[in-house]
């Protein structure tokens, strides 16, 4: 084991050394190479440098000087056929979070093994789809792409069955190598290929691959599929081949029927078989089989035999279970990792090992952060490890390792799967879920992210912005609310821009535009957007300046409604209450200017006195009523008010007598 | 990692900057021949030209984006010792393609010598900015009406002794504003070449808090990392004769020594310095989440940088473009994939990725390179 751990050392301070350099066709570096980030994983890249180290007299009129490169990078799960890995996968990640929060320990257990189970049948679901895709397509860059792809969610389901039969789904009673066997006999399918192979033969025993396939099978544990082969060959009732049908009928098997007996039941079972065995291969029962004798050996647990069949184990993880199926049965989990140096050893040809072979040897030892850690550097995108990692922590299987960011791995790794999803059109919304998972730092990553989400539609901004309410983040709601209120009020369009800062309760745009609104109806005499003033409500509160558009508007529809007196009245209190902007009074005051002039008395004579006295404070503050006029308007102002001073005068003589006809005293 | 699309700018000119609006859906490039263009991302995914006019009657160094919650506004500054601030005319949105339409809002030409950056304060401080120049002075500019971008009124001017080179904002919302300012000065015995200055609310002027005496090389670039909410330290990239990467982390104010103005205490602390560009870093870019810096320098590379997990920053990835000097790695790195397809020996491979054509590869984790042997294990792992 120190062994090995020596080897995985050498091999990663080779990779140190492993230059990582993406080459940019078409740029020219004589010029210098600058980047700038985009949004997510997203560089754009352009020669120059800085202009203070720039040589004087230095010009580029070559095109390559001038172009500029985006580079993206963990975009994976952007493929058409990995997003469904992504969806679905999200939605047992969802699951598994709920069910983890509230289920008690033995519950979850159980929802562990479902979920990893579950991983694995999406994986294999990609995989399937892969297939499918490369059989259908005859473009050979994509044939490769997607053969690249098989390759790698194959050894996904590699490691992460190992880790579920090891970490998660861990056998009762140590009795490990069952979903070993299990395990081999899935990655390593050629000798039950083979045997169906021989199967549809006639002579089978003619079969080219007859005794390798018979050892392939025997070194998986495929017991009755080697009788059955043994049974089709013509020297069957010969003593050899009878003695051999004997040993493999009694081997006590791991499977089912020794789930029934105890674990030393079992042991002093196999002792016995064990010796039968070796007596029968002593007293020379498979002298005259060569072939027989070859599977005797393996039956013996013959360490020679094994390495002589290295070729048909193909790997060291093949030879190790192997081996302990013939040498040591009742192997323990914990004890797996003092084998694996022996085997290794049997396929060192040129004492480097591979990253999977890394892995492996970590799982073998229990060592979880190892085997994350290679993980995430091995495979280009985070969604293994990432699924991995938090599979295996609500498993308790990570000891809560503080990292120097305060988070911890599984933080970590869910953070940089988010950050890859994060930079996609669709995708983003799925990572959203996976950062509200990241107790530290997923709610900040939330917010920087969504601060940088282009939002070019309506619909969007609403998802936004209802993913911001639900998580209560202010600060981001009244950010889109402003964007988008804002782009709309420089394309003119009011009504929906007061929309947004209604949304976000923005006093300060609602205020402005409520003046525009007021603005137009001085330019055009009317109002647009007459619906969202009619149905401002209690909304209307948010700023002065709304108050007082909405109750302006208010006051035409009873105007029009010719409920004078209402009307009349609430014109009067909004001129008085100084709710109307001055520059607002003499609009108010024409308006005054039709109740005046109506048969029935609006105004009594204390109103009227009050409006000629706001009448007689417009006409001596003038700044009010010059501003930005033309002279020809000034005219036409003055006009206004001095028939605005006759109508008010003859309306306070109208009113004396009336209140004095009503009231004599 | 790879190349996605190149987008042909069209510049008379190098081009000095290149910028990208907060959504990432529009880009402003600037050049030494004066213009600057606009570019919008289309529906189909491809950069268009929407504008493309003449900004300045000298190179144009730097285009930044103000926040869109302000409309589309965009400042420059130039070698003609101005900077200005520029905003899209709306209206009749043109949808035949033609260009758009940018009206200067405003020219900023306090400056006696060339304004070598200008930068937007973050969105929380209002419409603010801020421009250094070679004479030594940091301007803050602030607009108080944010419809009437014609008025920006000069706040602040700070004199920072040393010819500036570049100015950064910390974004941080709870610490009160903070710029930090770069200076190319070349006589290391003039001091340290970056300063850091924090605004008080009640005496309404820029302090300066620290100088970072550590730094006597010139600095060309710097960066305050994006503020995450739950980080009480800021980071700050700095391309000088090496790339560093400080931490600033503000201590109790000692409201002893200071009375009332009392300045706040920081605590710095290196928490990177690499030498990889051999000679002058000149520029540094943080990501959105201010985990990854992208750095470029003297050896033509543009280099990525990141903490792993367990807080340690390291290369992931280098870019290079033709002619530099690590082109010569580039050959050899196709051999090693064609070895690897050749032969069954242990070289070096990756999952499942054979030959890669120029412009893609894979990016480097914390580990590194993967080394298997993808012949050999793969053949065996059968479905």
């Amino acid at each position: 084991m120190g062994h090995s751990s020596k080897w995985r050392q050498s091999n990663m301070a080779e990779r140190e050394r492993d230059l990582h350099i993406l080459w940019l066709p078409g740029t020219a570096s004589c010029y210098g190479l600058q980047a700038t980030w985009g949004m997510g994983n997203q560089l754009y890249v352009f020669p120059g440098r800085n202009p203070i180290l720039q040589e004087d007299g230095v010009q580029a009129h070559n095109p390559e000087a001038t172009e500029i490169s985006e580079v993206r990078w963990d975009t994976d799960m952007h493929d058409k056929l990995i997003r469904r890995l992504v969806n679905q996968s999200h939605n047992i990640f969802m699951m598994l979070q709920s069910q983890a929060a509230d289920a008690s320990s033995a519950t979850l257990k159980q929802q562990l093994v479902k979920c990893s189970k579950q991983y694995r049948s999406v994986m294999k679901a990609c995989s399937m789809d892969l297939l499918e895709a490369s059989d259908n397509t005859a473009d050979e860059m994509d044939i490769e792409r997607f053969q690249d792809q098989l390759k790698v969610f194959e050894m996904q389901e590699l490691i992460w069955s190992l880790c579920e039969i090891l970490f998660i789904d861990v056998a009762p009673g140590g009795r490990i190598l069952i979903p070993l066997l299990e395990w081999l006999r899935r990655h390593f399918p050629v000798g039950f290929q083979i045997f169906k192979d021989i199967l549809q033969q006639e002579k089978p025993e003619e079969h080219r691959e007859y005794w390798e396939c018979i050892y392939r099978l025997i070194l998986q544990g495929e017991v009755e599929k080697v009788r059955s082969l043994l049974a089709r060959h013509p020297a069957r009732q010969t003593d050899c081949f009878l003695s051999m049908e004997e040993l493999l009928k009694k081997m006590p098997l791991c499977s089912s029927n020794y789930k029934g007996s105890s674990l030393s039941e079992f042991e002093m079972k196999w002792r016995h078989w064990r010796e039968d065995c070796e007596r029968r291969l002593e007293e020379g029962d498979f002298a005259t089989n060569k072939y027989l004798e070859t599977v005797a050996r393996i039956l013996c647990g013959d360490n020679t035999v094994f390495s002589h069949l290295r070729d048909l184990c193909q790997t060291w993880y093949h030879m190790l279970i192997s081996k302990l199926l013939y040498q040591n049965p009742t192997v323990k989990a914990n004890d797996l990792q003092y084998y694996t140096q022996d085997c290794l050893d049997d396929f060192r040809c040129d004492g480097m090992l591979g990253d999977l072979d890394n892995i492996l040897i970590a799982v073998f030892e229990f060592d979880s952060h190892q085997v994350l850690k290679e993980c995430s550097g091995f495979f280009t995108s985070f969604w293994f490890a990432a699924h991995l990692t938090d599979l295996l922590h609500h498993g308790g299987c990570l000891k809560s390792h503080r990292l120097v960011f305060g988070s911890d791995l599984r933080e970590y790794l869910l953070l940089d799967y988010a950050a890859s999803l994060m930079s996609h059109k669709s995708l983003w919304q799925v990572g959203v879920d996976y950062l509200d998972h990241c107790p530290l730092f997923g709610r900040s990553y939330l917010e920087q992210y969504i601060e940088h989400m282009s939002y070019e539609s309506e619909k969007k901004a609403v998802k936004l912005l209802h993913i911001c309410e639900r998580r209560n983040m202010t600060s981001q709601v009244k950010s889109i609310c402003k964007v988008m209120g804002m782009r709309l009020l420089h394309n003119d369009r009011l009504g929906a821009a007061l929309t947004w800062f209604l949304k976000s309760k923005d006093v300060a745009f609602a205020t402005l535009v409520a003046e525009k609104f007021l603005t137009q109806y001085s330019d055009k005499g009317k109002f647009d957007n007459l619906d969202l003033i009619d149905n401002l409500g209690s909304s209307m509160l948010l700023s002065n300046r709304l108050t007082f558009l909405g109750k302006y508007r208010e006051f035409h529809k009873l105007y029009e409604e010719r409920e004078y007196h209402a009307a009349g009245h609430l014109l009067f209190s909004l001129l008085t209450s100084r709710l109307a902007p001055r520059e607002f009074w003499i609009t108010l005051l024409k308006d005054a200017l039709g109740l005046l002039q109506l048969r029935e008395l609006v105004y009594g004579s204390k109103q009227t006195c009050e409006m000629m006295h706001c009448l007689e404070e417009l006409t001596k503050d003038t700044k009010h009523l010059e501003a930005g006029k033309q002279t020809t308007d000034l005219s036409e102002l003055q006009e206004n008010i001095s028939l605005l001073q006759v109508a008010l005068t003859k309306n306070l003589a109208k009113a004396i007598v009336t209140e004095g006809t009503v009231h004599p005293s | 990692m790879f190349v996605a699309k190149n987008i042909q700018s069209d510049h008379k000119d190098l081009i000095h900057d290149v910028a990208y609006d907060f959504h990432g859906r529009r880009m402003a490039t600037c050049s030494s021949d004066q213009t600057v263009k606009i570019w919008d991302l289309g529906e189909d995914g491809e950069w268009h030209l929407t504008a493309n006019w003449k900004t300045h009657s000298g190179s144009v160094w730097r285009v930044t984006w103000a926040h869109p919650e302000f409309g589309q506004v965009i400042a420059t500054c130039s070698f003609d010792r101005t900077a200005a601030v520029w905003e899209e005319m709306v209206g009749e949105k043109q949808h035949d393609g033609s260009l758009r339409t940018w009206l200067r809002r405003s020219s900023l030409v306090d400056s006696r010598t060339s304004v070598t950056d200008v930068k937007f304060a973050p969105k929380h401080l209002g419409l603010q900015l801020a421009t250094c120049s070679q004479d030594g002075i940091v301007r803050i500019y602030e607009a108080p009406d944010v419809m009437n971008l014609n008025q920006w009124s000069l706040q602040n001017e700070i004199s920072c002794k040393l010819s500036c080179s570049c100015v950064s904002w910390n974004t941080s919302r709870i610490h009160s504003p903070m710029i930090a300012v770069g200076s190319d000065d070349t006589n290391l015995s003039a001091g340290g070449k970056v300063q850091i200055y924090e605004y008080n609310d009640s005496t309404r002027k820029w302090n300066k808090v620290e100088t970072i005496a550590r730094i006597a090389d010139p600095v060309y670039d710097l960066a305050f990392a994006p503020n995450l909410g739950g980080r009480n330290s800021h980071l700050l990239a700095i391309a000088s004769k090496n790339l560093k990467i400080i931490s600033i982390e503000p201590l109790r104010r000692d409201s002893t020594l200071s009375g009332q103005s009392g300045l706040t205490k920081f605590e710095l602390k290196e928490v990177a310095e690499f030498n990889e560009h051999e000679q002058q870093v000149w520029r540094v870019s943080w990501n959105v989440t201010g985990t990854v810096l992208a750095s470029s320098g003297d050896d033509s590379c543009v280099r990525l940088w990141k903490a792993n997990y367990l807080g340690s920053w390291k290369c992931i990835a280098i870019l290079t473009g033709d002619g530099s000097p690590q082109e010569t790695d580039r050959p050899q790195f196709g051999q090693l994939q064609g070895n690897q397809s050749a032969g069954g020996d242990r070289s070096v491979g990756n999952a499942g990725v054979r030959n890669l054509p120029s412009g893609i590869m894979n990016l480097r984790r914390n580990t590194g390179w993967p080394s298997f042997n993808t012949k050999k294990d793969q053949s065996n792992v059968m479905l």
